[in-house]
């Protein structure tokens, strides 16, 4: 690994390794491009993590204290515990699924084509699916996702099986077993899956696409890249023209470090990146770095979900096999005749008892209870992932009463279900019973959002500087070297899963900076 | 654990089998659920406390100490109860303790780690025998 000085003022900082940060990283380096990545979480890899749903719970996710408002279940159920987010290298990638599915066109353009909706902040994006398209198909490309690109399908497996019935059976159509970036067959060096389940753990055989697998190895090969574990960014500095100059960060030892920058790159997931920016108020910029709008931790957005199980006469042995390795699109059409704007996607979803337990009904106990419990070996499960509406309180803030083991106020995150959110999961939890019913289900069960796992939105993307933080490169409309890299940046949420589109701006944006590096001469 | 006796133990246990009955499991999962449940107040007083009292309490509602109440009469009184701090957060603990217990997950059909063993992908990710097998694919209507 490289080691770059810390007064060095040449380099790129990026500050997470997750799907963008990582990516990122990589892309600046393949162009040549040094790039120092400060990650807050521990270097750990295949053989450290554990096939066991608490340890590896314990052992990777984001665990700081974090504060909840708002309206929304969560805060009820799991109120220190907003988001299931990864503190490690690799970032979320390391406990994601692998649905890849793409915005449609119009998801792009959600003023213009929902129109006003009470209570929303609808804003278009400054880009197109057309200016998006090729990008996609390089992010595609380098995960790996399966039927496109010349990758198979994955097999189907028991989860699915029941998934795929059921929705022939209710007339859906569109119902396969990918997009999923986990490798059906050997693919860019990393082994086909072997079905172990173990999906949301950190995987041990690595043929899940991850930054910590694919991206930051290929990012070290070319010498150009610095990688720093256990660095807890805490600030943004600048100069007097209001440019970032460099990076405060806590080392494994709580010392305070600066790295110094060119351009700085923030990819904390949608909590933490506005946290930061928020962290960086200085006299030049009262309200938090490059919020002059007024919009860094605003139009926080978490995907419309729920979860349906549907329970058997017969064993399914959900938890055997790829996790989500199966989508029913139907749904995600435009079609406002349904009651709401926006649309959903089914997949397919699997959990150990450890966690089913936890999430199936929160706070609940007793016989019925555990009736659910005593059928897990017969259940199948799906998730459900829709487009939510952004709303301009619905907002991450610095909550100055608690403060995390640096003394930093941590993020608090409030959320109102919107009327839109209501109607839309109701719809998809009637949907997703039918499905179940449809091949027979004794009993089906519907299970409240859990600790949201797409975290987007905060440091928007907008044509105006008003309207949002970033510009169509995700480089603050306030500060030109400072740029968000993460799903911090989306005007919209779409219905489909975040990380193949976080993953395809990365790279665009890679190609933006390195041609900014060139047109400056580096 | 000085402050609490054999006897709350054994309320605890049966307490922890009437919110979380299974007429599979032995007495093996509930025993070590109680142990943790008492691991994970030593080092909070004010739980400890709440604990205490909590179980004292729970004798208190009925001619008969709670561990030799009939199931129905023991589930009625913890519905009673189903507000108290101290049961809160017991059911806090249980519920992650007990459903991960390895012998629970052998009760329930779970079969733990798996990528040691080679996955799944011999041994069964795909047998589902009752129902047809599915297509895998989109066939995109021919444009
Ligand atoms: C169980 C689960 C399943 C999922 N399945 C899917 C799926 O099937 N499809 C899909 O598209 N998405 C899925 N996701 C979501 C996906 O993981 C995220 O969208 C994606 O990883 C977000 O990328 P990111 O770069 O924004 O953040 P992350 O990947 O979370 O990376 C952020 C990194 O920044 C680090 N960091 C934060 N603050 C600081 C700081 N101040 N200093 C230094 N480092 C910092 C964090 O430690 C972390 O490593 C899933 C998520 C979970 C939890």
């Amino acid at each position: 690994m490289s080691r770059f000085d810390a007064d060095d003022d040449d380099v790129v900082v990026v500050v997470g390794s997750g799907a963008g940060g990582g990516t990122l990283a990589n892309e600046l380096c393949q162009r040549g491009i040094r790039t120092v990545v400060l990650e807050a979480g521990p270097h750990l890899t295949g053989k450290d993590y554990h096939n066991d749903e608490w340890q590896a719970f314990s052992q990777m996710a984001w665990t700081d204290p974090r504060t909840t408002s708002g309206s929304w279940r969560l805060a009820t159920d799991f109120p220190t515990l907003p988001a299931w987010i990864v503190k490690a290298v690799g970032g979320t990638t390391t406990h994601w699924a692998g649905a890849t599915p793409r915005f449609k066109e119009h998801e792009f353009r959600i003023r213009s084509t929902y129109s006003d909706i009470d209570g929303a902040s609808l804003l278009d994006w400054p880009i197109t699916l057309t200016e998006l398209e090729p990008y996609y198909d390089q992010a595609e490309v380098k995960m790996g996702s399966s039927h496109l690109h010349g990758r198979p399908p994955l097999p189907a497996n028991n989860n699915y099986k029941v998934f795929a019935n059921g929705a022939e059976r209710v007339g859906y159509r569109r119902y396969a077993t990918g997009p999923y970036a986990t490798n059906a067959e050997p693919y860019d060096d990393r082994p086909a899956t072997v079905q172990d389940g173990f999906n949301f753990q950190g995987d041990k055989g690595g043929s899940k696409w991850s930054t910590l697998v694919a991206e930051l190895p290929k990012a070290e090969k070319t010498g150009k890249l610095d990688l720093r574990p256990d660095s807890h960014a805490v600030q943004i500095l600048h100069d007097t023209r209001g440019r970032a100059t460099a990076v405060l960060y806590t080392d494994s030892e709580g010392t305070l470090r600066r790295q110094r920058a060119r351009v700085v790159c923030v990819a904390g997931n949608s909590i933490e990146t506005p946290r930061l920016l928020l962290l960086s108020a200085s006299a030049l910029f009262p309200a938090g770095l490059g919020n002059s709008s007024g919009q860094v931790g605003r139009n926080y957005m978490r995907h419309t979900t729920a979860t349906v199980w549907g329970q058997y006469d017969q064993p399914v042995r959900m938890y055997r096999g790829e996790t989500m390795a199966g989508c029913i699109q139907d749904e995600s059409r435009l079609d406002t005749s349904r009651g709401f704007a926006g649309g959903y996607y089914m997949q397919t979803i699997a959990l150990g008892p450890a966690f089913f337990a936890s999430f199936v009904a929160p706070g609940t106990w007793g016989p019925d209870f555990t009736s659910h419990m005593d059928a897990y070996r017969d259940t199948a499960g799906m998730w459900i992932v829709g487009e939510d509406m952004p709303q301009a309180d619905n907002r991450v803030t610095l909550n100055d009463g608690v403060l995390d083991q640096h003394g930093l106020p941590v993020a608090n995150v409030h959320f109102d279900d919107h009327p839109n959110d209501v109607a839309m999961r109701e719809h998809a939890q009637r949907q997703g019973q039918a499905v179940y019913e449809a091949v027979g289900a004794k009993r089906t069960i519907v299970t409240p959002p859990y600790p949201s796992t797409h975290n987007l939105g905060t440091c928007r993307m907008s044509e105006r500087p008003v309207d949002g933080v970033v510009d169509r490169h995700g480089r603050a409309h306030d500060v030109p070297n400072l740029f968000v890299s993460d799903g911090s940046q989306f005007t919209s949420g779409a219905a489909a899963n975040p990380t193949l589109t976080i993953v395809a701006l990365a790279i665009r944006q890679a190609e933006y900076i390195a041609g900014e590096y060139r047109r400056q001469g580096a | 654990m000085t402050l609490l006796t054999d006897h709350d133990t054994v309320t605890l246990v049966r307490l922890l089998k009437m919110a979380y009955p299974h007429e599979a499991f032995p007495d093996g999962p509930y025993e070590r659920t109680a142990q943790a449940v008492l691991a994970a107040v030593a080092g909070a007083p004010r739980q400890l406390a709440q604990l205490i009292q909590g179980l004292h309490d729970l004798d208190e509602l009925r001619e008969v100490p709670f561990a030799e109440l009939d199931d129905d009469t023991a589930l009625t009184v913890l519905r009673g109860i189903h507000e108290a701090a101290f049961f809160k957060n017991v059911r806090g603990v249980a519920v992650v303790a007990l459903y991960d217990d390895h012998e629970v997950w052998d009760l329930l059909g779970y079969e733990g780690p798996s990528f040691d063993k080679g996955g799944y992908v011999d041994r069964g990710f795909n047998d589902l025998d009752w129902l047809p097998e599915p297509k895998i694919s989109i066939e995109e209507a021919s444009a």
